[in-house]
């Protein structure tokens, strides 16, 4: 009997058993089985990621300006090394360097997994280096900069992990840095790959960008401007030129500059496009532009006299405004004012011209708001709400004064003259294009919305009063033979940091000027701040800006016509 | 017999079946070591031809003609 109750007790015990362990089966392979499923994938596949190639950036006639390209670095993993002396002096001969500084390396390195010995080596170097035990070789995309610091501003630069940094290479991160992919293979117990589970990687490389600068007149204009902020020791200098129909940027010069091959030694300061990035009081350069508001509201008419009080203004309400050189101006018209560039007689204009119609004016010729330039960190420049402007602001804005601008919005508005009073954009970018070099997306200048100012005030302004500023007026230095200019100069005082006022010594000296004056091709703006002025040299817009305009000019338009024979 | 036989040709069939998919196998690896091996090799021909292309484009570019026409002068 008992034998009995035991062996019925083991028999519902092992069917007790087996159920249990039927369920714990259907448990583990219905309920928990995606979950085990997906460890064994992860236990029996590698990964290899694929990065992509960036894509490079060309200028208007295809030289490289940014190119990226494979190179190879041979790394040590310290930890995995039991003698560096030894692995140091087997790797020396074979890379082309001291055993000692290798060994260094390897000792002195904080990563035990990793320290990066040399990069860029031939095939032959790094396949016998990375025999040694604890040598290995990394394979990675380098970027590069074949023109150096011809357009480092513009073109900017990467980080060591290829992301954009500055310039366009941060503008257009996202089309030129592509997307990575990844080779997926069946594993041994080692992590080595047996066969590929799957090998398409979806590698997409970046799209390649071409922009409109071109580099030869970029040289031009690089070489010009950095002789003359050498010779005058000056704090910075900006230089850019456009083609005024289309409003494309043919090129673009901030110092001081700096090599992008080298960014990562580089005083942060020198990153700075000052030519969107800046702003400054513009001083007379802004004339022609007030001049052409009040033609065009009719303020003011071509042949009107404005007398401009012996050289000495006052009132209440606005101060007293003196001429440069305390010079004694008496009866000007419009273009007198503007070949002499009297302060007073602008003062006046601004006065018959009114708050309202001003600030519109210069609104309309996209002052005190960004111009949408394909670069990062542009500044909006500063144009205060008429409702906030006094009698100061109403005499001084005229002649440059209390409005802050950036290179950029001032050429910007001497091309809207250029062209006949149409609204120009200016661009930088000119299409985008995949690695077989077909077009992905064109951008096509945006057609000009209408007219800022009338196409004969326009004409008027740079054929009559522009051009009798080159041939008799401050702009004498800039007179070429073969091409008539048209231009203005500028000589703006620096206000004061820490008080109220002008330091007297702290000048900014521009010129913007284009040609040929009838028909504009280019238009040029030279800028350069804070020439020193006891060199005795000089550290007006006409002295120190005018004559690099008008070599660029001569020079770019040169090359321009040899170009289209 | 003839069940001999039949058994015979099984088992060799069944044979001959695992070694051809043993030999498939081994020519698919094959195959993709060579596919792996020209992939490594056009990626290092591009690689160098890439480089040279940029020694070119860094001897030519308007900046460096600029700089090697200035040499030129200072030395005659």
């Amino acid at each position: 009997m008992k034998n009995v109750r035991i062996t019925i007790f083991l028999f519902a015990f092992l069917i007790v058993a087996l159920l249990a362990m039927v369920l714990r089966c259907f448990y583990l392979q219905s309920v928990k089985s995606q979950h085990y499923s997906s460890i064994w994938q992860k236990q029996r596949q590698r990964l290899e990621p694929q990065m992509p190639q960036r894509g490079v950036i060309l200028d208007c006639r295809g030289t490289v300006l940014a190119a990226s390209n494979k190179v190879q670095t041979v790394f040590a993993e310290p930890r995995a090394i039991t003698d560096p002396k030894e692995a140091s002096n087997k790797l020396a001969p074979l890379i082309d360097m001291p055993a000692h500084e290798i060994c260094k390396i390897i000792t002195g390195s904080g990563n035990p997994g990793f320290a990066r010995i040399k990069t860029n080596l031939e095939p032959d170097q790094y396949e016998s280096a990375a025999k040694i035990r604890g040598i290995g070789v990394l394979s990675e995309w380098q970027r590069h900069y074949p023109a150096g610091p011809l357009a480092a501003h513009i073109v900017g630069f990467t980080s060591h992990d290829n992301r954009g940094l500055a310039g366009i290479e941060l503008q257009y991160e996202k089309a030129l840095a592509g997307s990575a992919g990844q080779n997926v293979f069946f594993a041994d117990a080692l992590r080595r790959p047996i066969r590929p589970k799957q090998f398409n990687p979806s590698v997409n490389d970046g799209f390649g960008i071409i922009l409109t600068l071109d580099a030869t007149i970029q040289q031009f204009t690089r070489t010009e401007l950095l002789k003359q902020f050498r010779e005058y020791q000056a704090e910075s200098a900006v230089a850019i030129v456009v083609e005024p129909k289309s409003g494309a940027i043919l090129a673009m010069v901030s110092l001081p500059g700096f090599d992008p091959n080298q960014a990562a030694s580089t005083d942060p300061n020198n990153f700075k496009n000052r030519a969107v990035t800046d702003t400054f009081e513009p001083g007379s350069v802004l004339k022609p532009i007030i001049a052409a508001i009040a033609l065009d509201a009719n303020a003011v008419n071509t042949t009107e006299k404005i007398f401009c009080e012996n050289g000495n203004y006052h009132g209440r309400g606005f101060g007293s405004i003196k001429e440069y050189r305390y010079y004694q101006y008496g009866d000007m018209t419009v273009k007198q004012i503007l070949v002499k560039s009297s302060n007073i007689g602008m003062a006046k204009i601004g006065q018959k011209l009114g708050k309202q119609k001003l600030h519109e004016g210069l609104t309309h010729f996209g002052f005190g708001r960004k111009t949408g330039i394909d670069l990062p960190g542009e500044a909006p420049g500063l144009l205060w709400p008429h409702e906030k402007w006094t009698g100061y602001s109403l005499t001084r804005i005229p002649f440059g004064q209390e409005i802050s601008v950036t290179a950029l919005q001032l050429v910007r508005a001497f091309c809207i003259l250029a062209n006949g009073g149409k609204m120009v954009r200016p661009f930088l970018v000119q299409a985008t294009v995949d690695n077989n070099g077909k077009i992905v997306n064109l951008k096509t200048p945006s057609p000009p919305v209408g007219f800022v100012i009338k196409p004969q005030v326009a004409q008027w302004i740079v054929n009559d009063a522009l051009t009798a500023v080159i041939n008799e007026g401050t702009g004498k230095r800039a007179k070429l033979e073969k091409y008539q200019l048209f231009g203005k100069t500028g000589t703006a005082n620096i206000a004061k940091k820490d008080s109220k006022g002008y330091d007297d010594d702290a000048y900014i000296a521009s010129f913007i000027a284009g040609a040929p004056a009838h028909d504009p091709a280019i238009v040029v703006l030279v800028s350069v701040r804070k020439p020193d002025r006891s060199l005795g040299k000089g550290y007006t817009g006409g002295t120190v800006a005018a004559p690099v305009a008008a070599r660029i000019i001569s020079k770019t338009l040169n090359y321009l016509e040899k170009q289209q024979f | 017999m003839k069940s001999r036989f039949y058994f015979v040709f099984v088992v060799f069939y069944c044979t001959a079946l695992a070694i051809f998919t043993v030999h498939l196998r081994t020519a698919s690896d094959r195959t993709f070591y060579r596919l792996c091996l020209v992939h490594t090799q056009r990626s290092r021909l591009k690689q160098q031809l890439e480089k040279k292309q940029l020694q070119v484009e860094a001897m030519i570019n308007p900046a460096a003609v600029s700089q090697s026409l200035d040499d030129k002068e200072q030395n005659n």
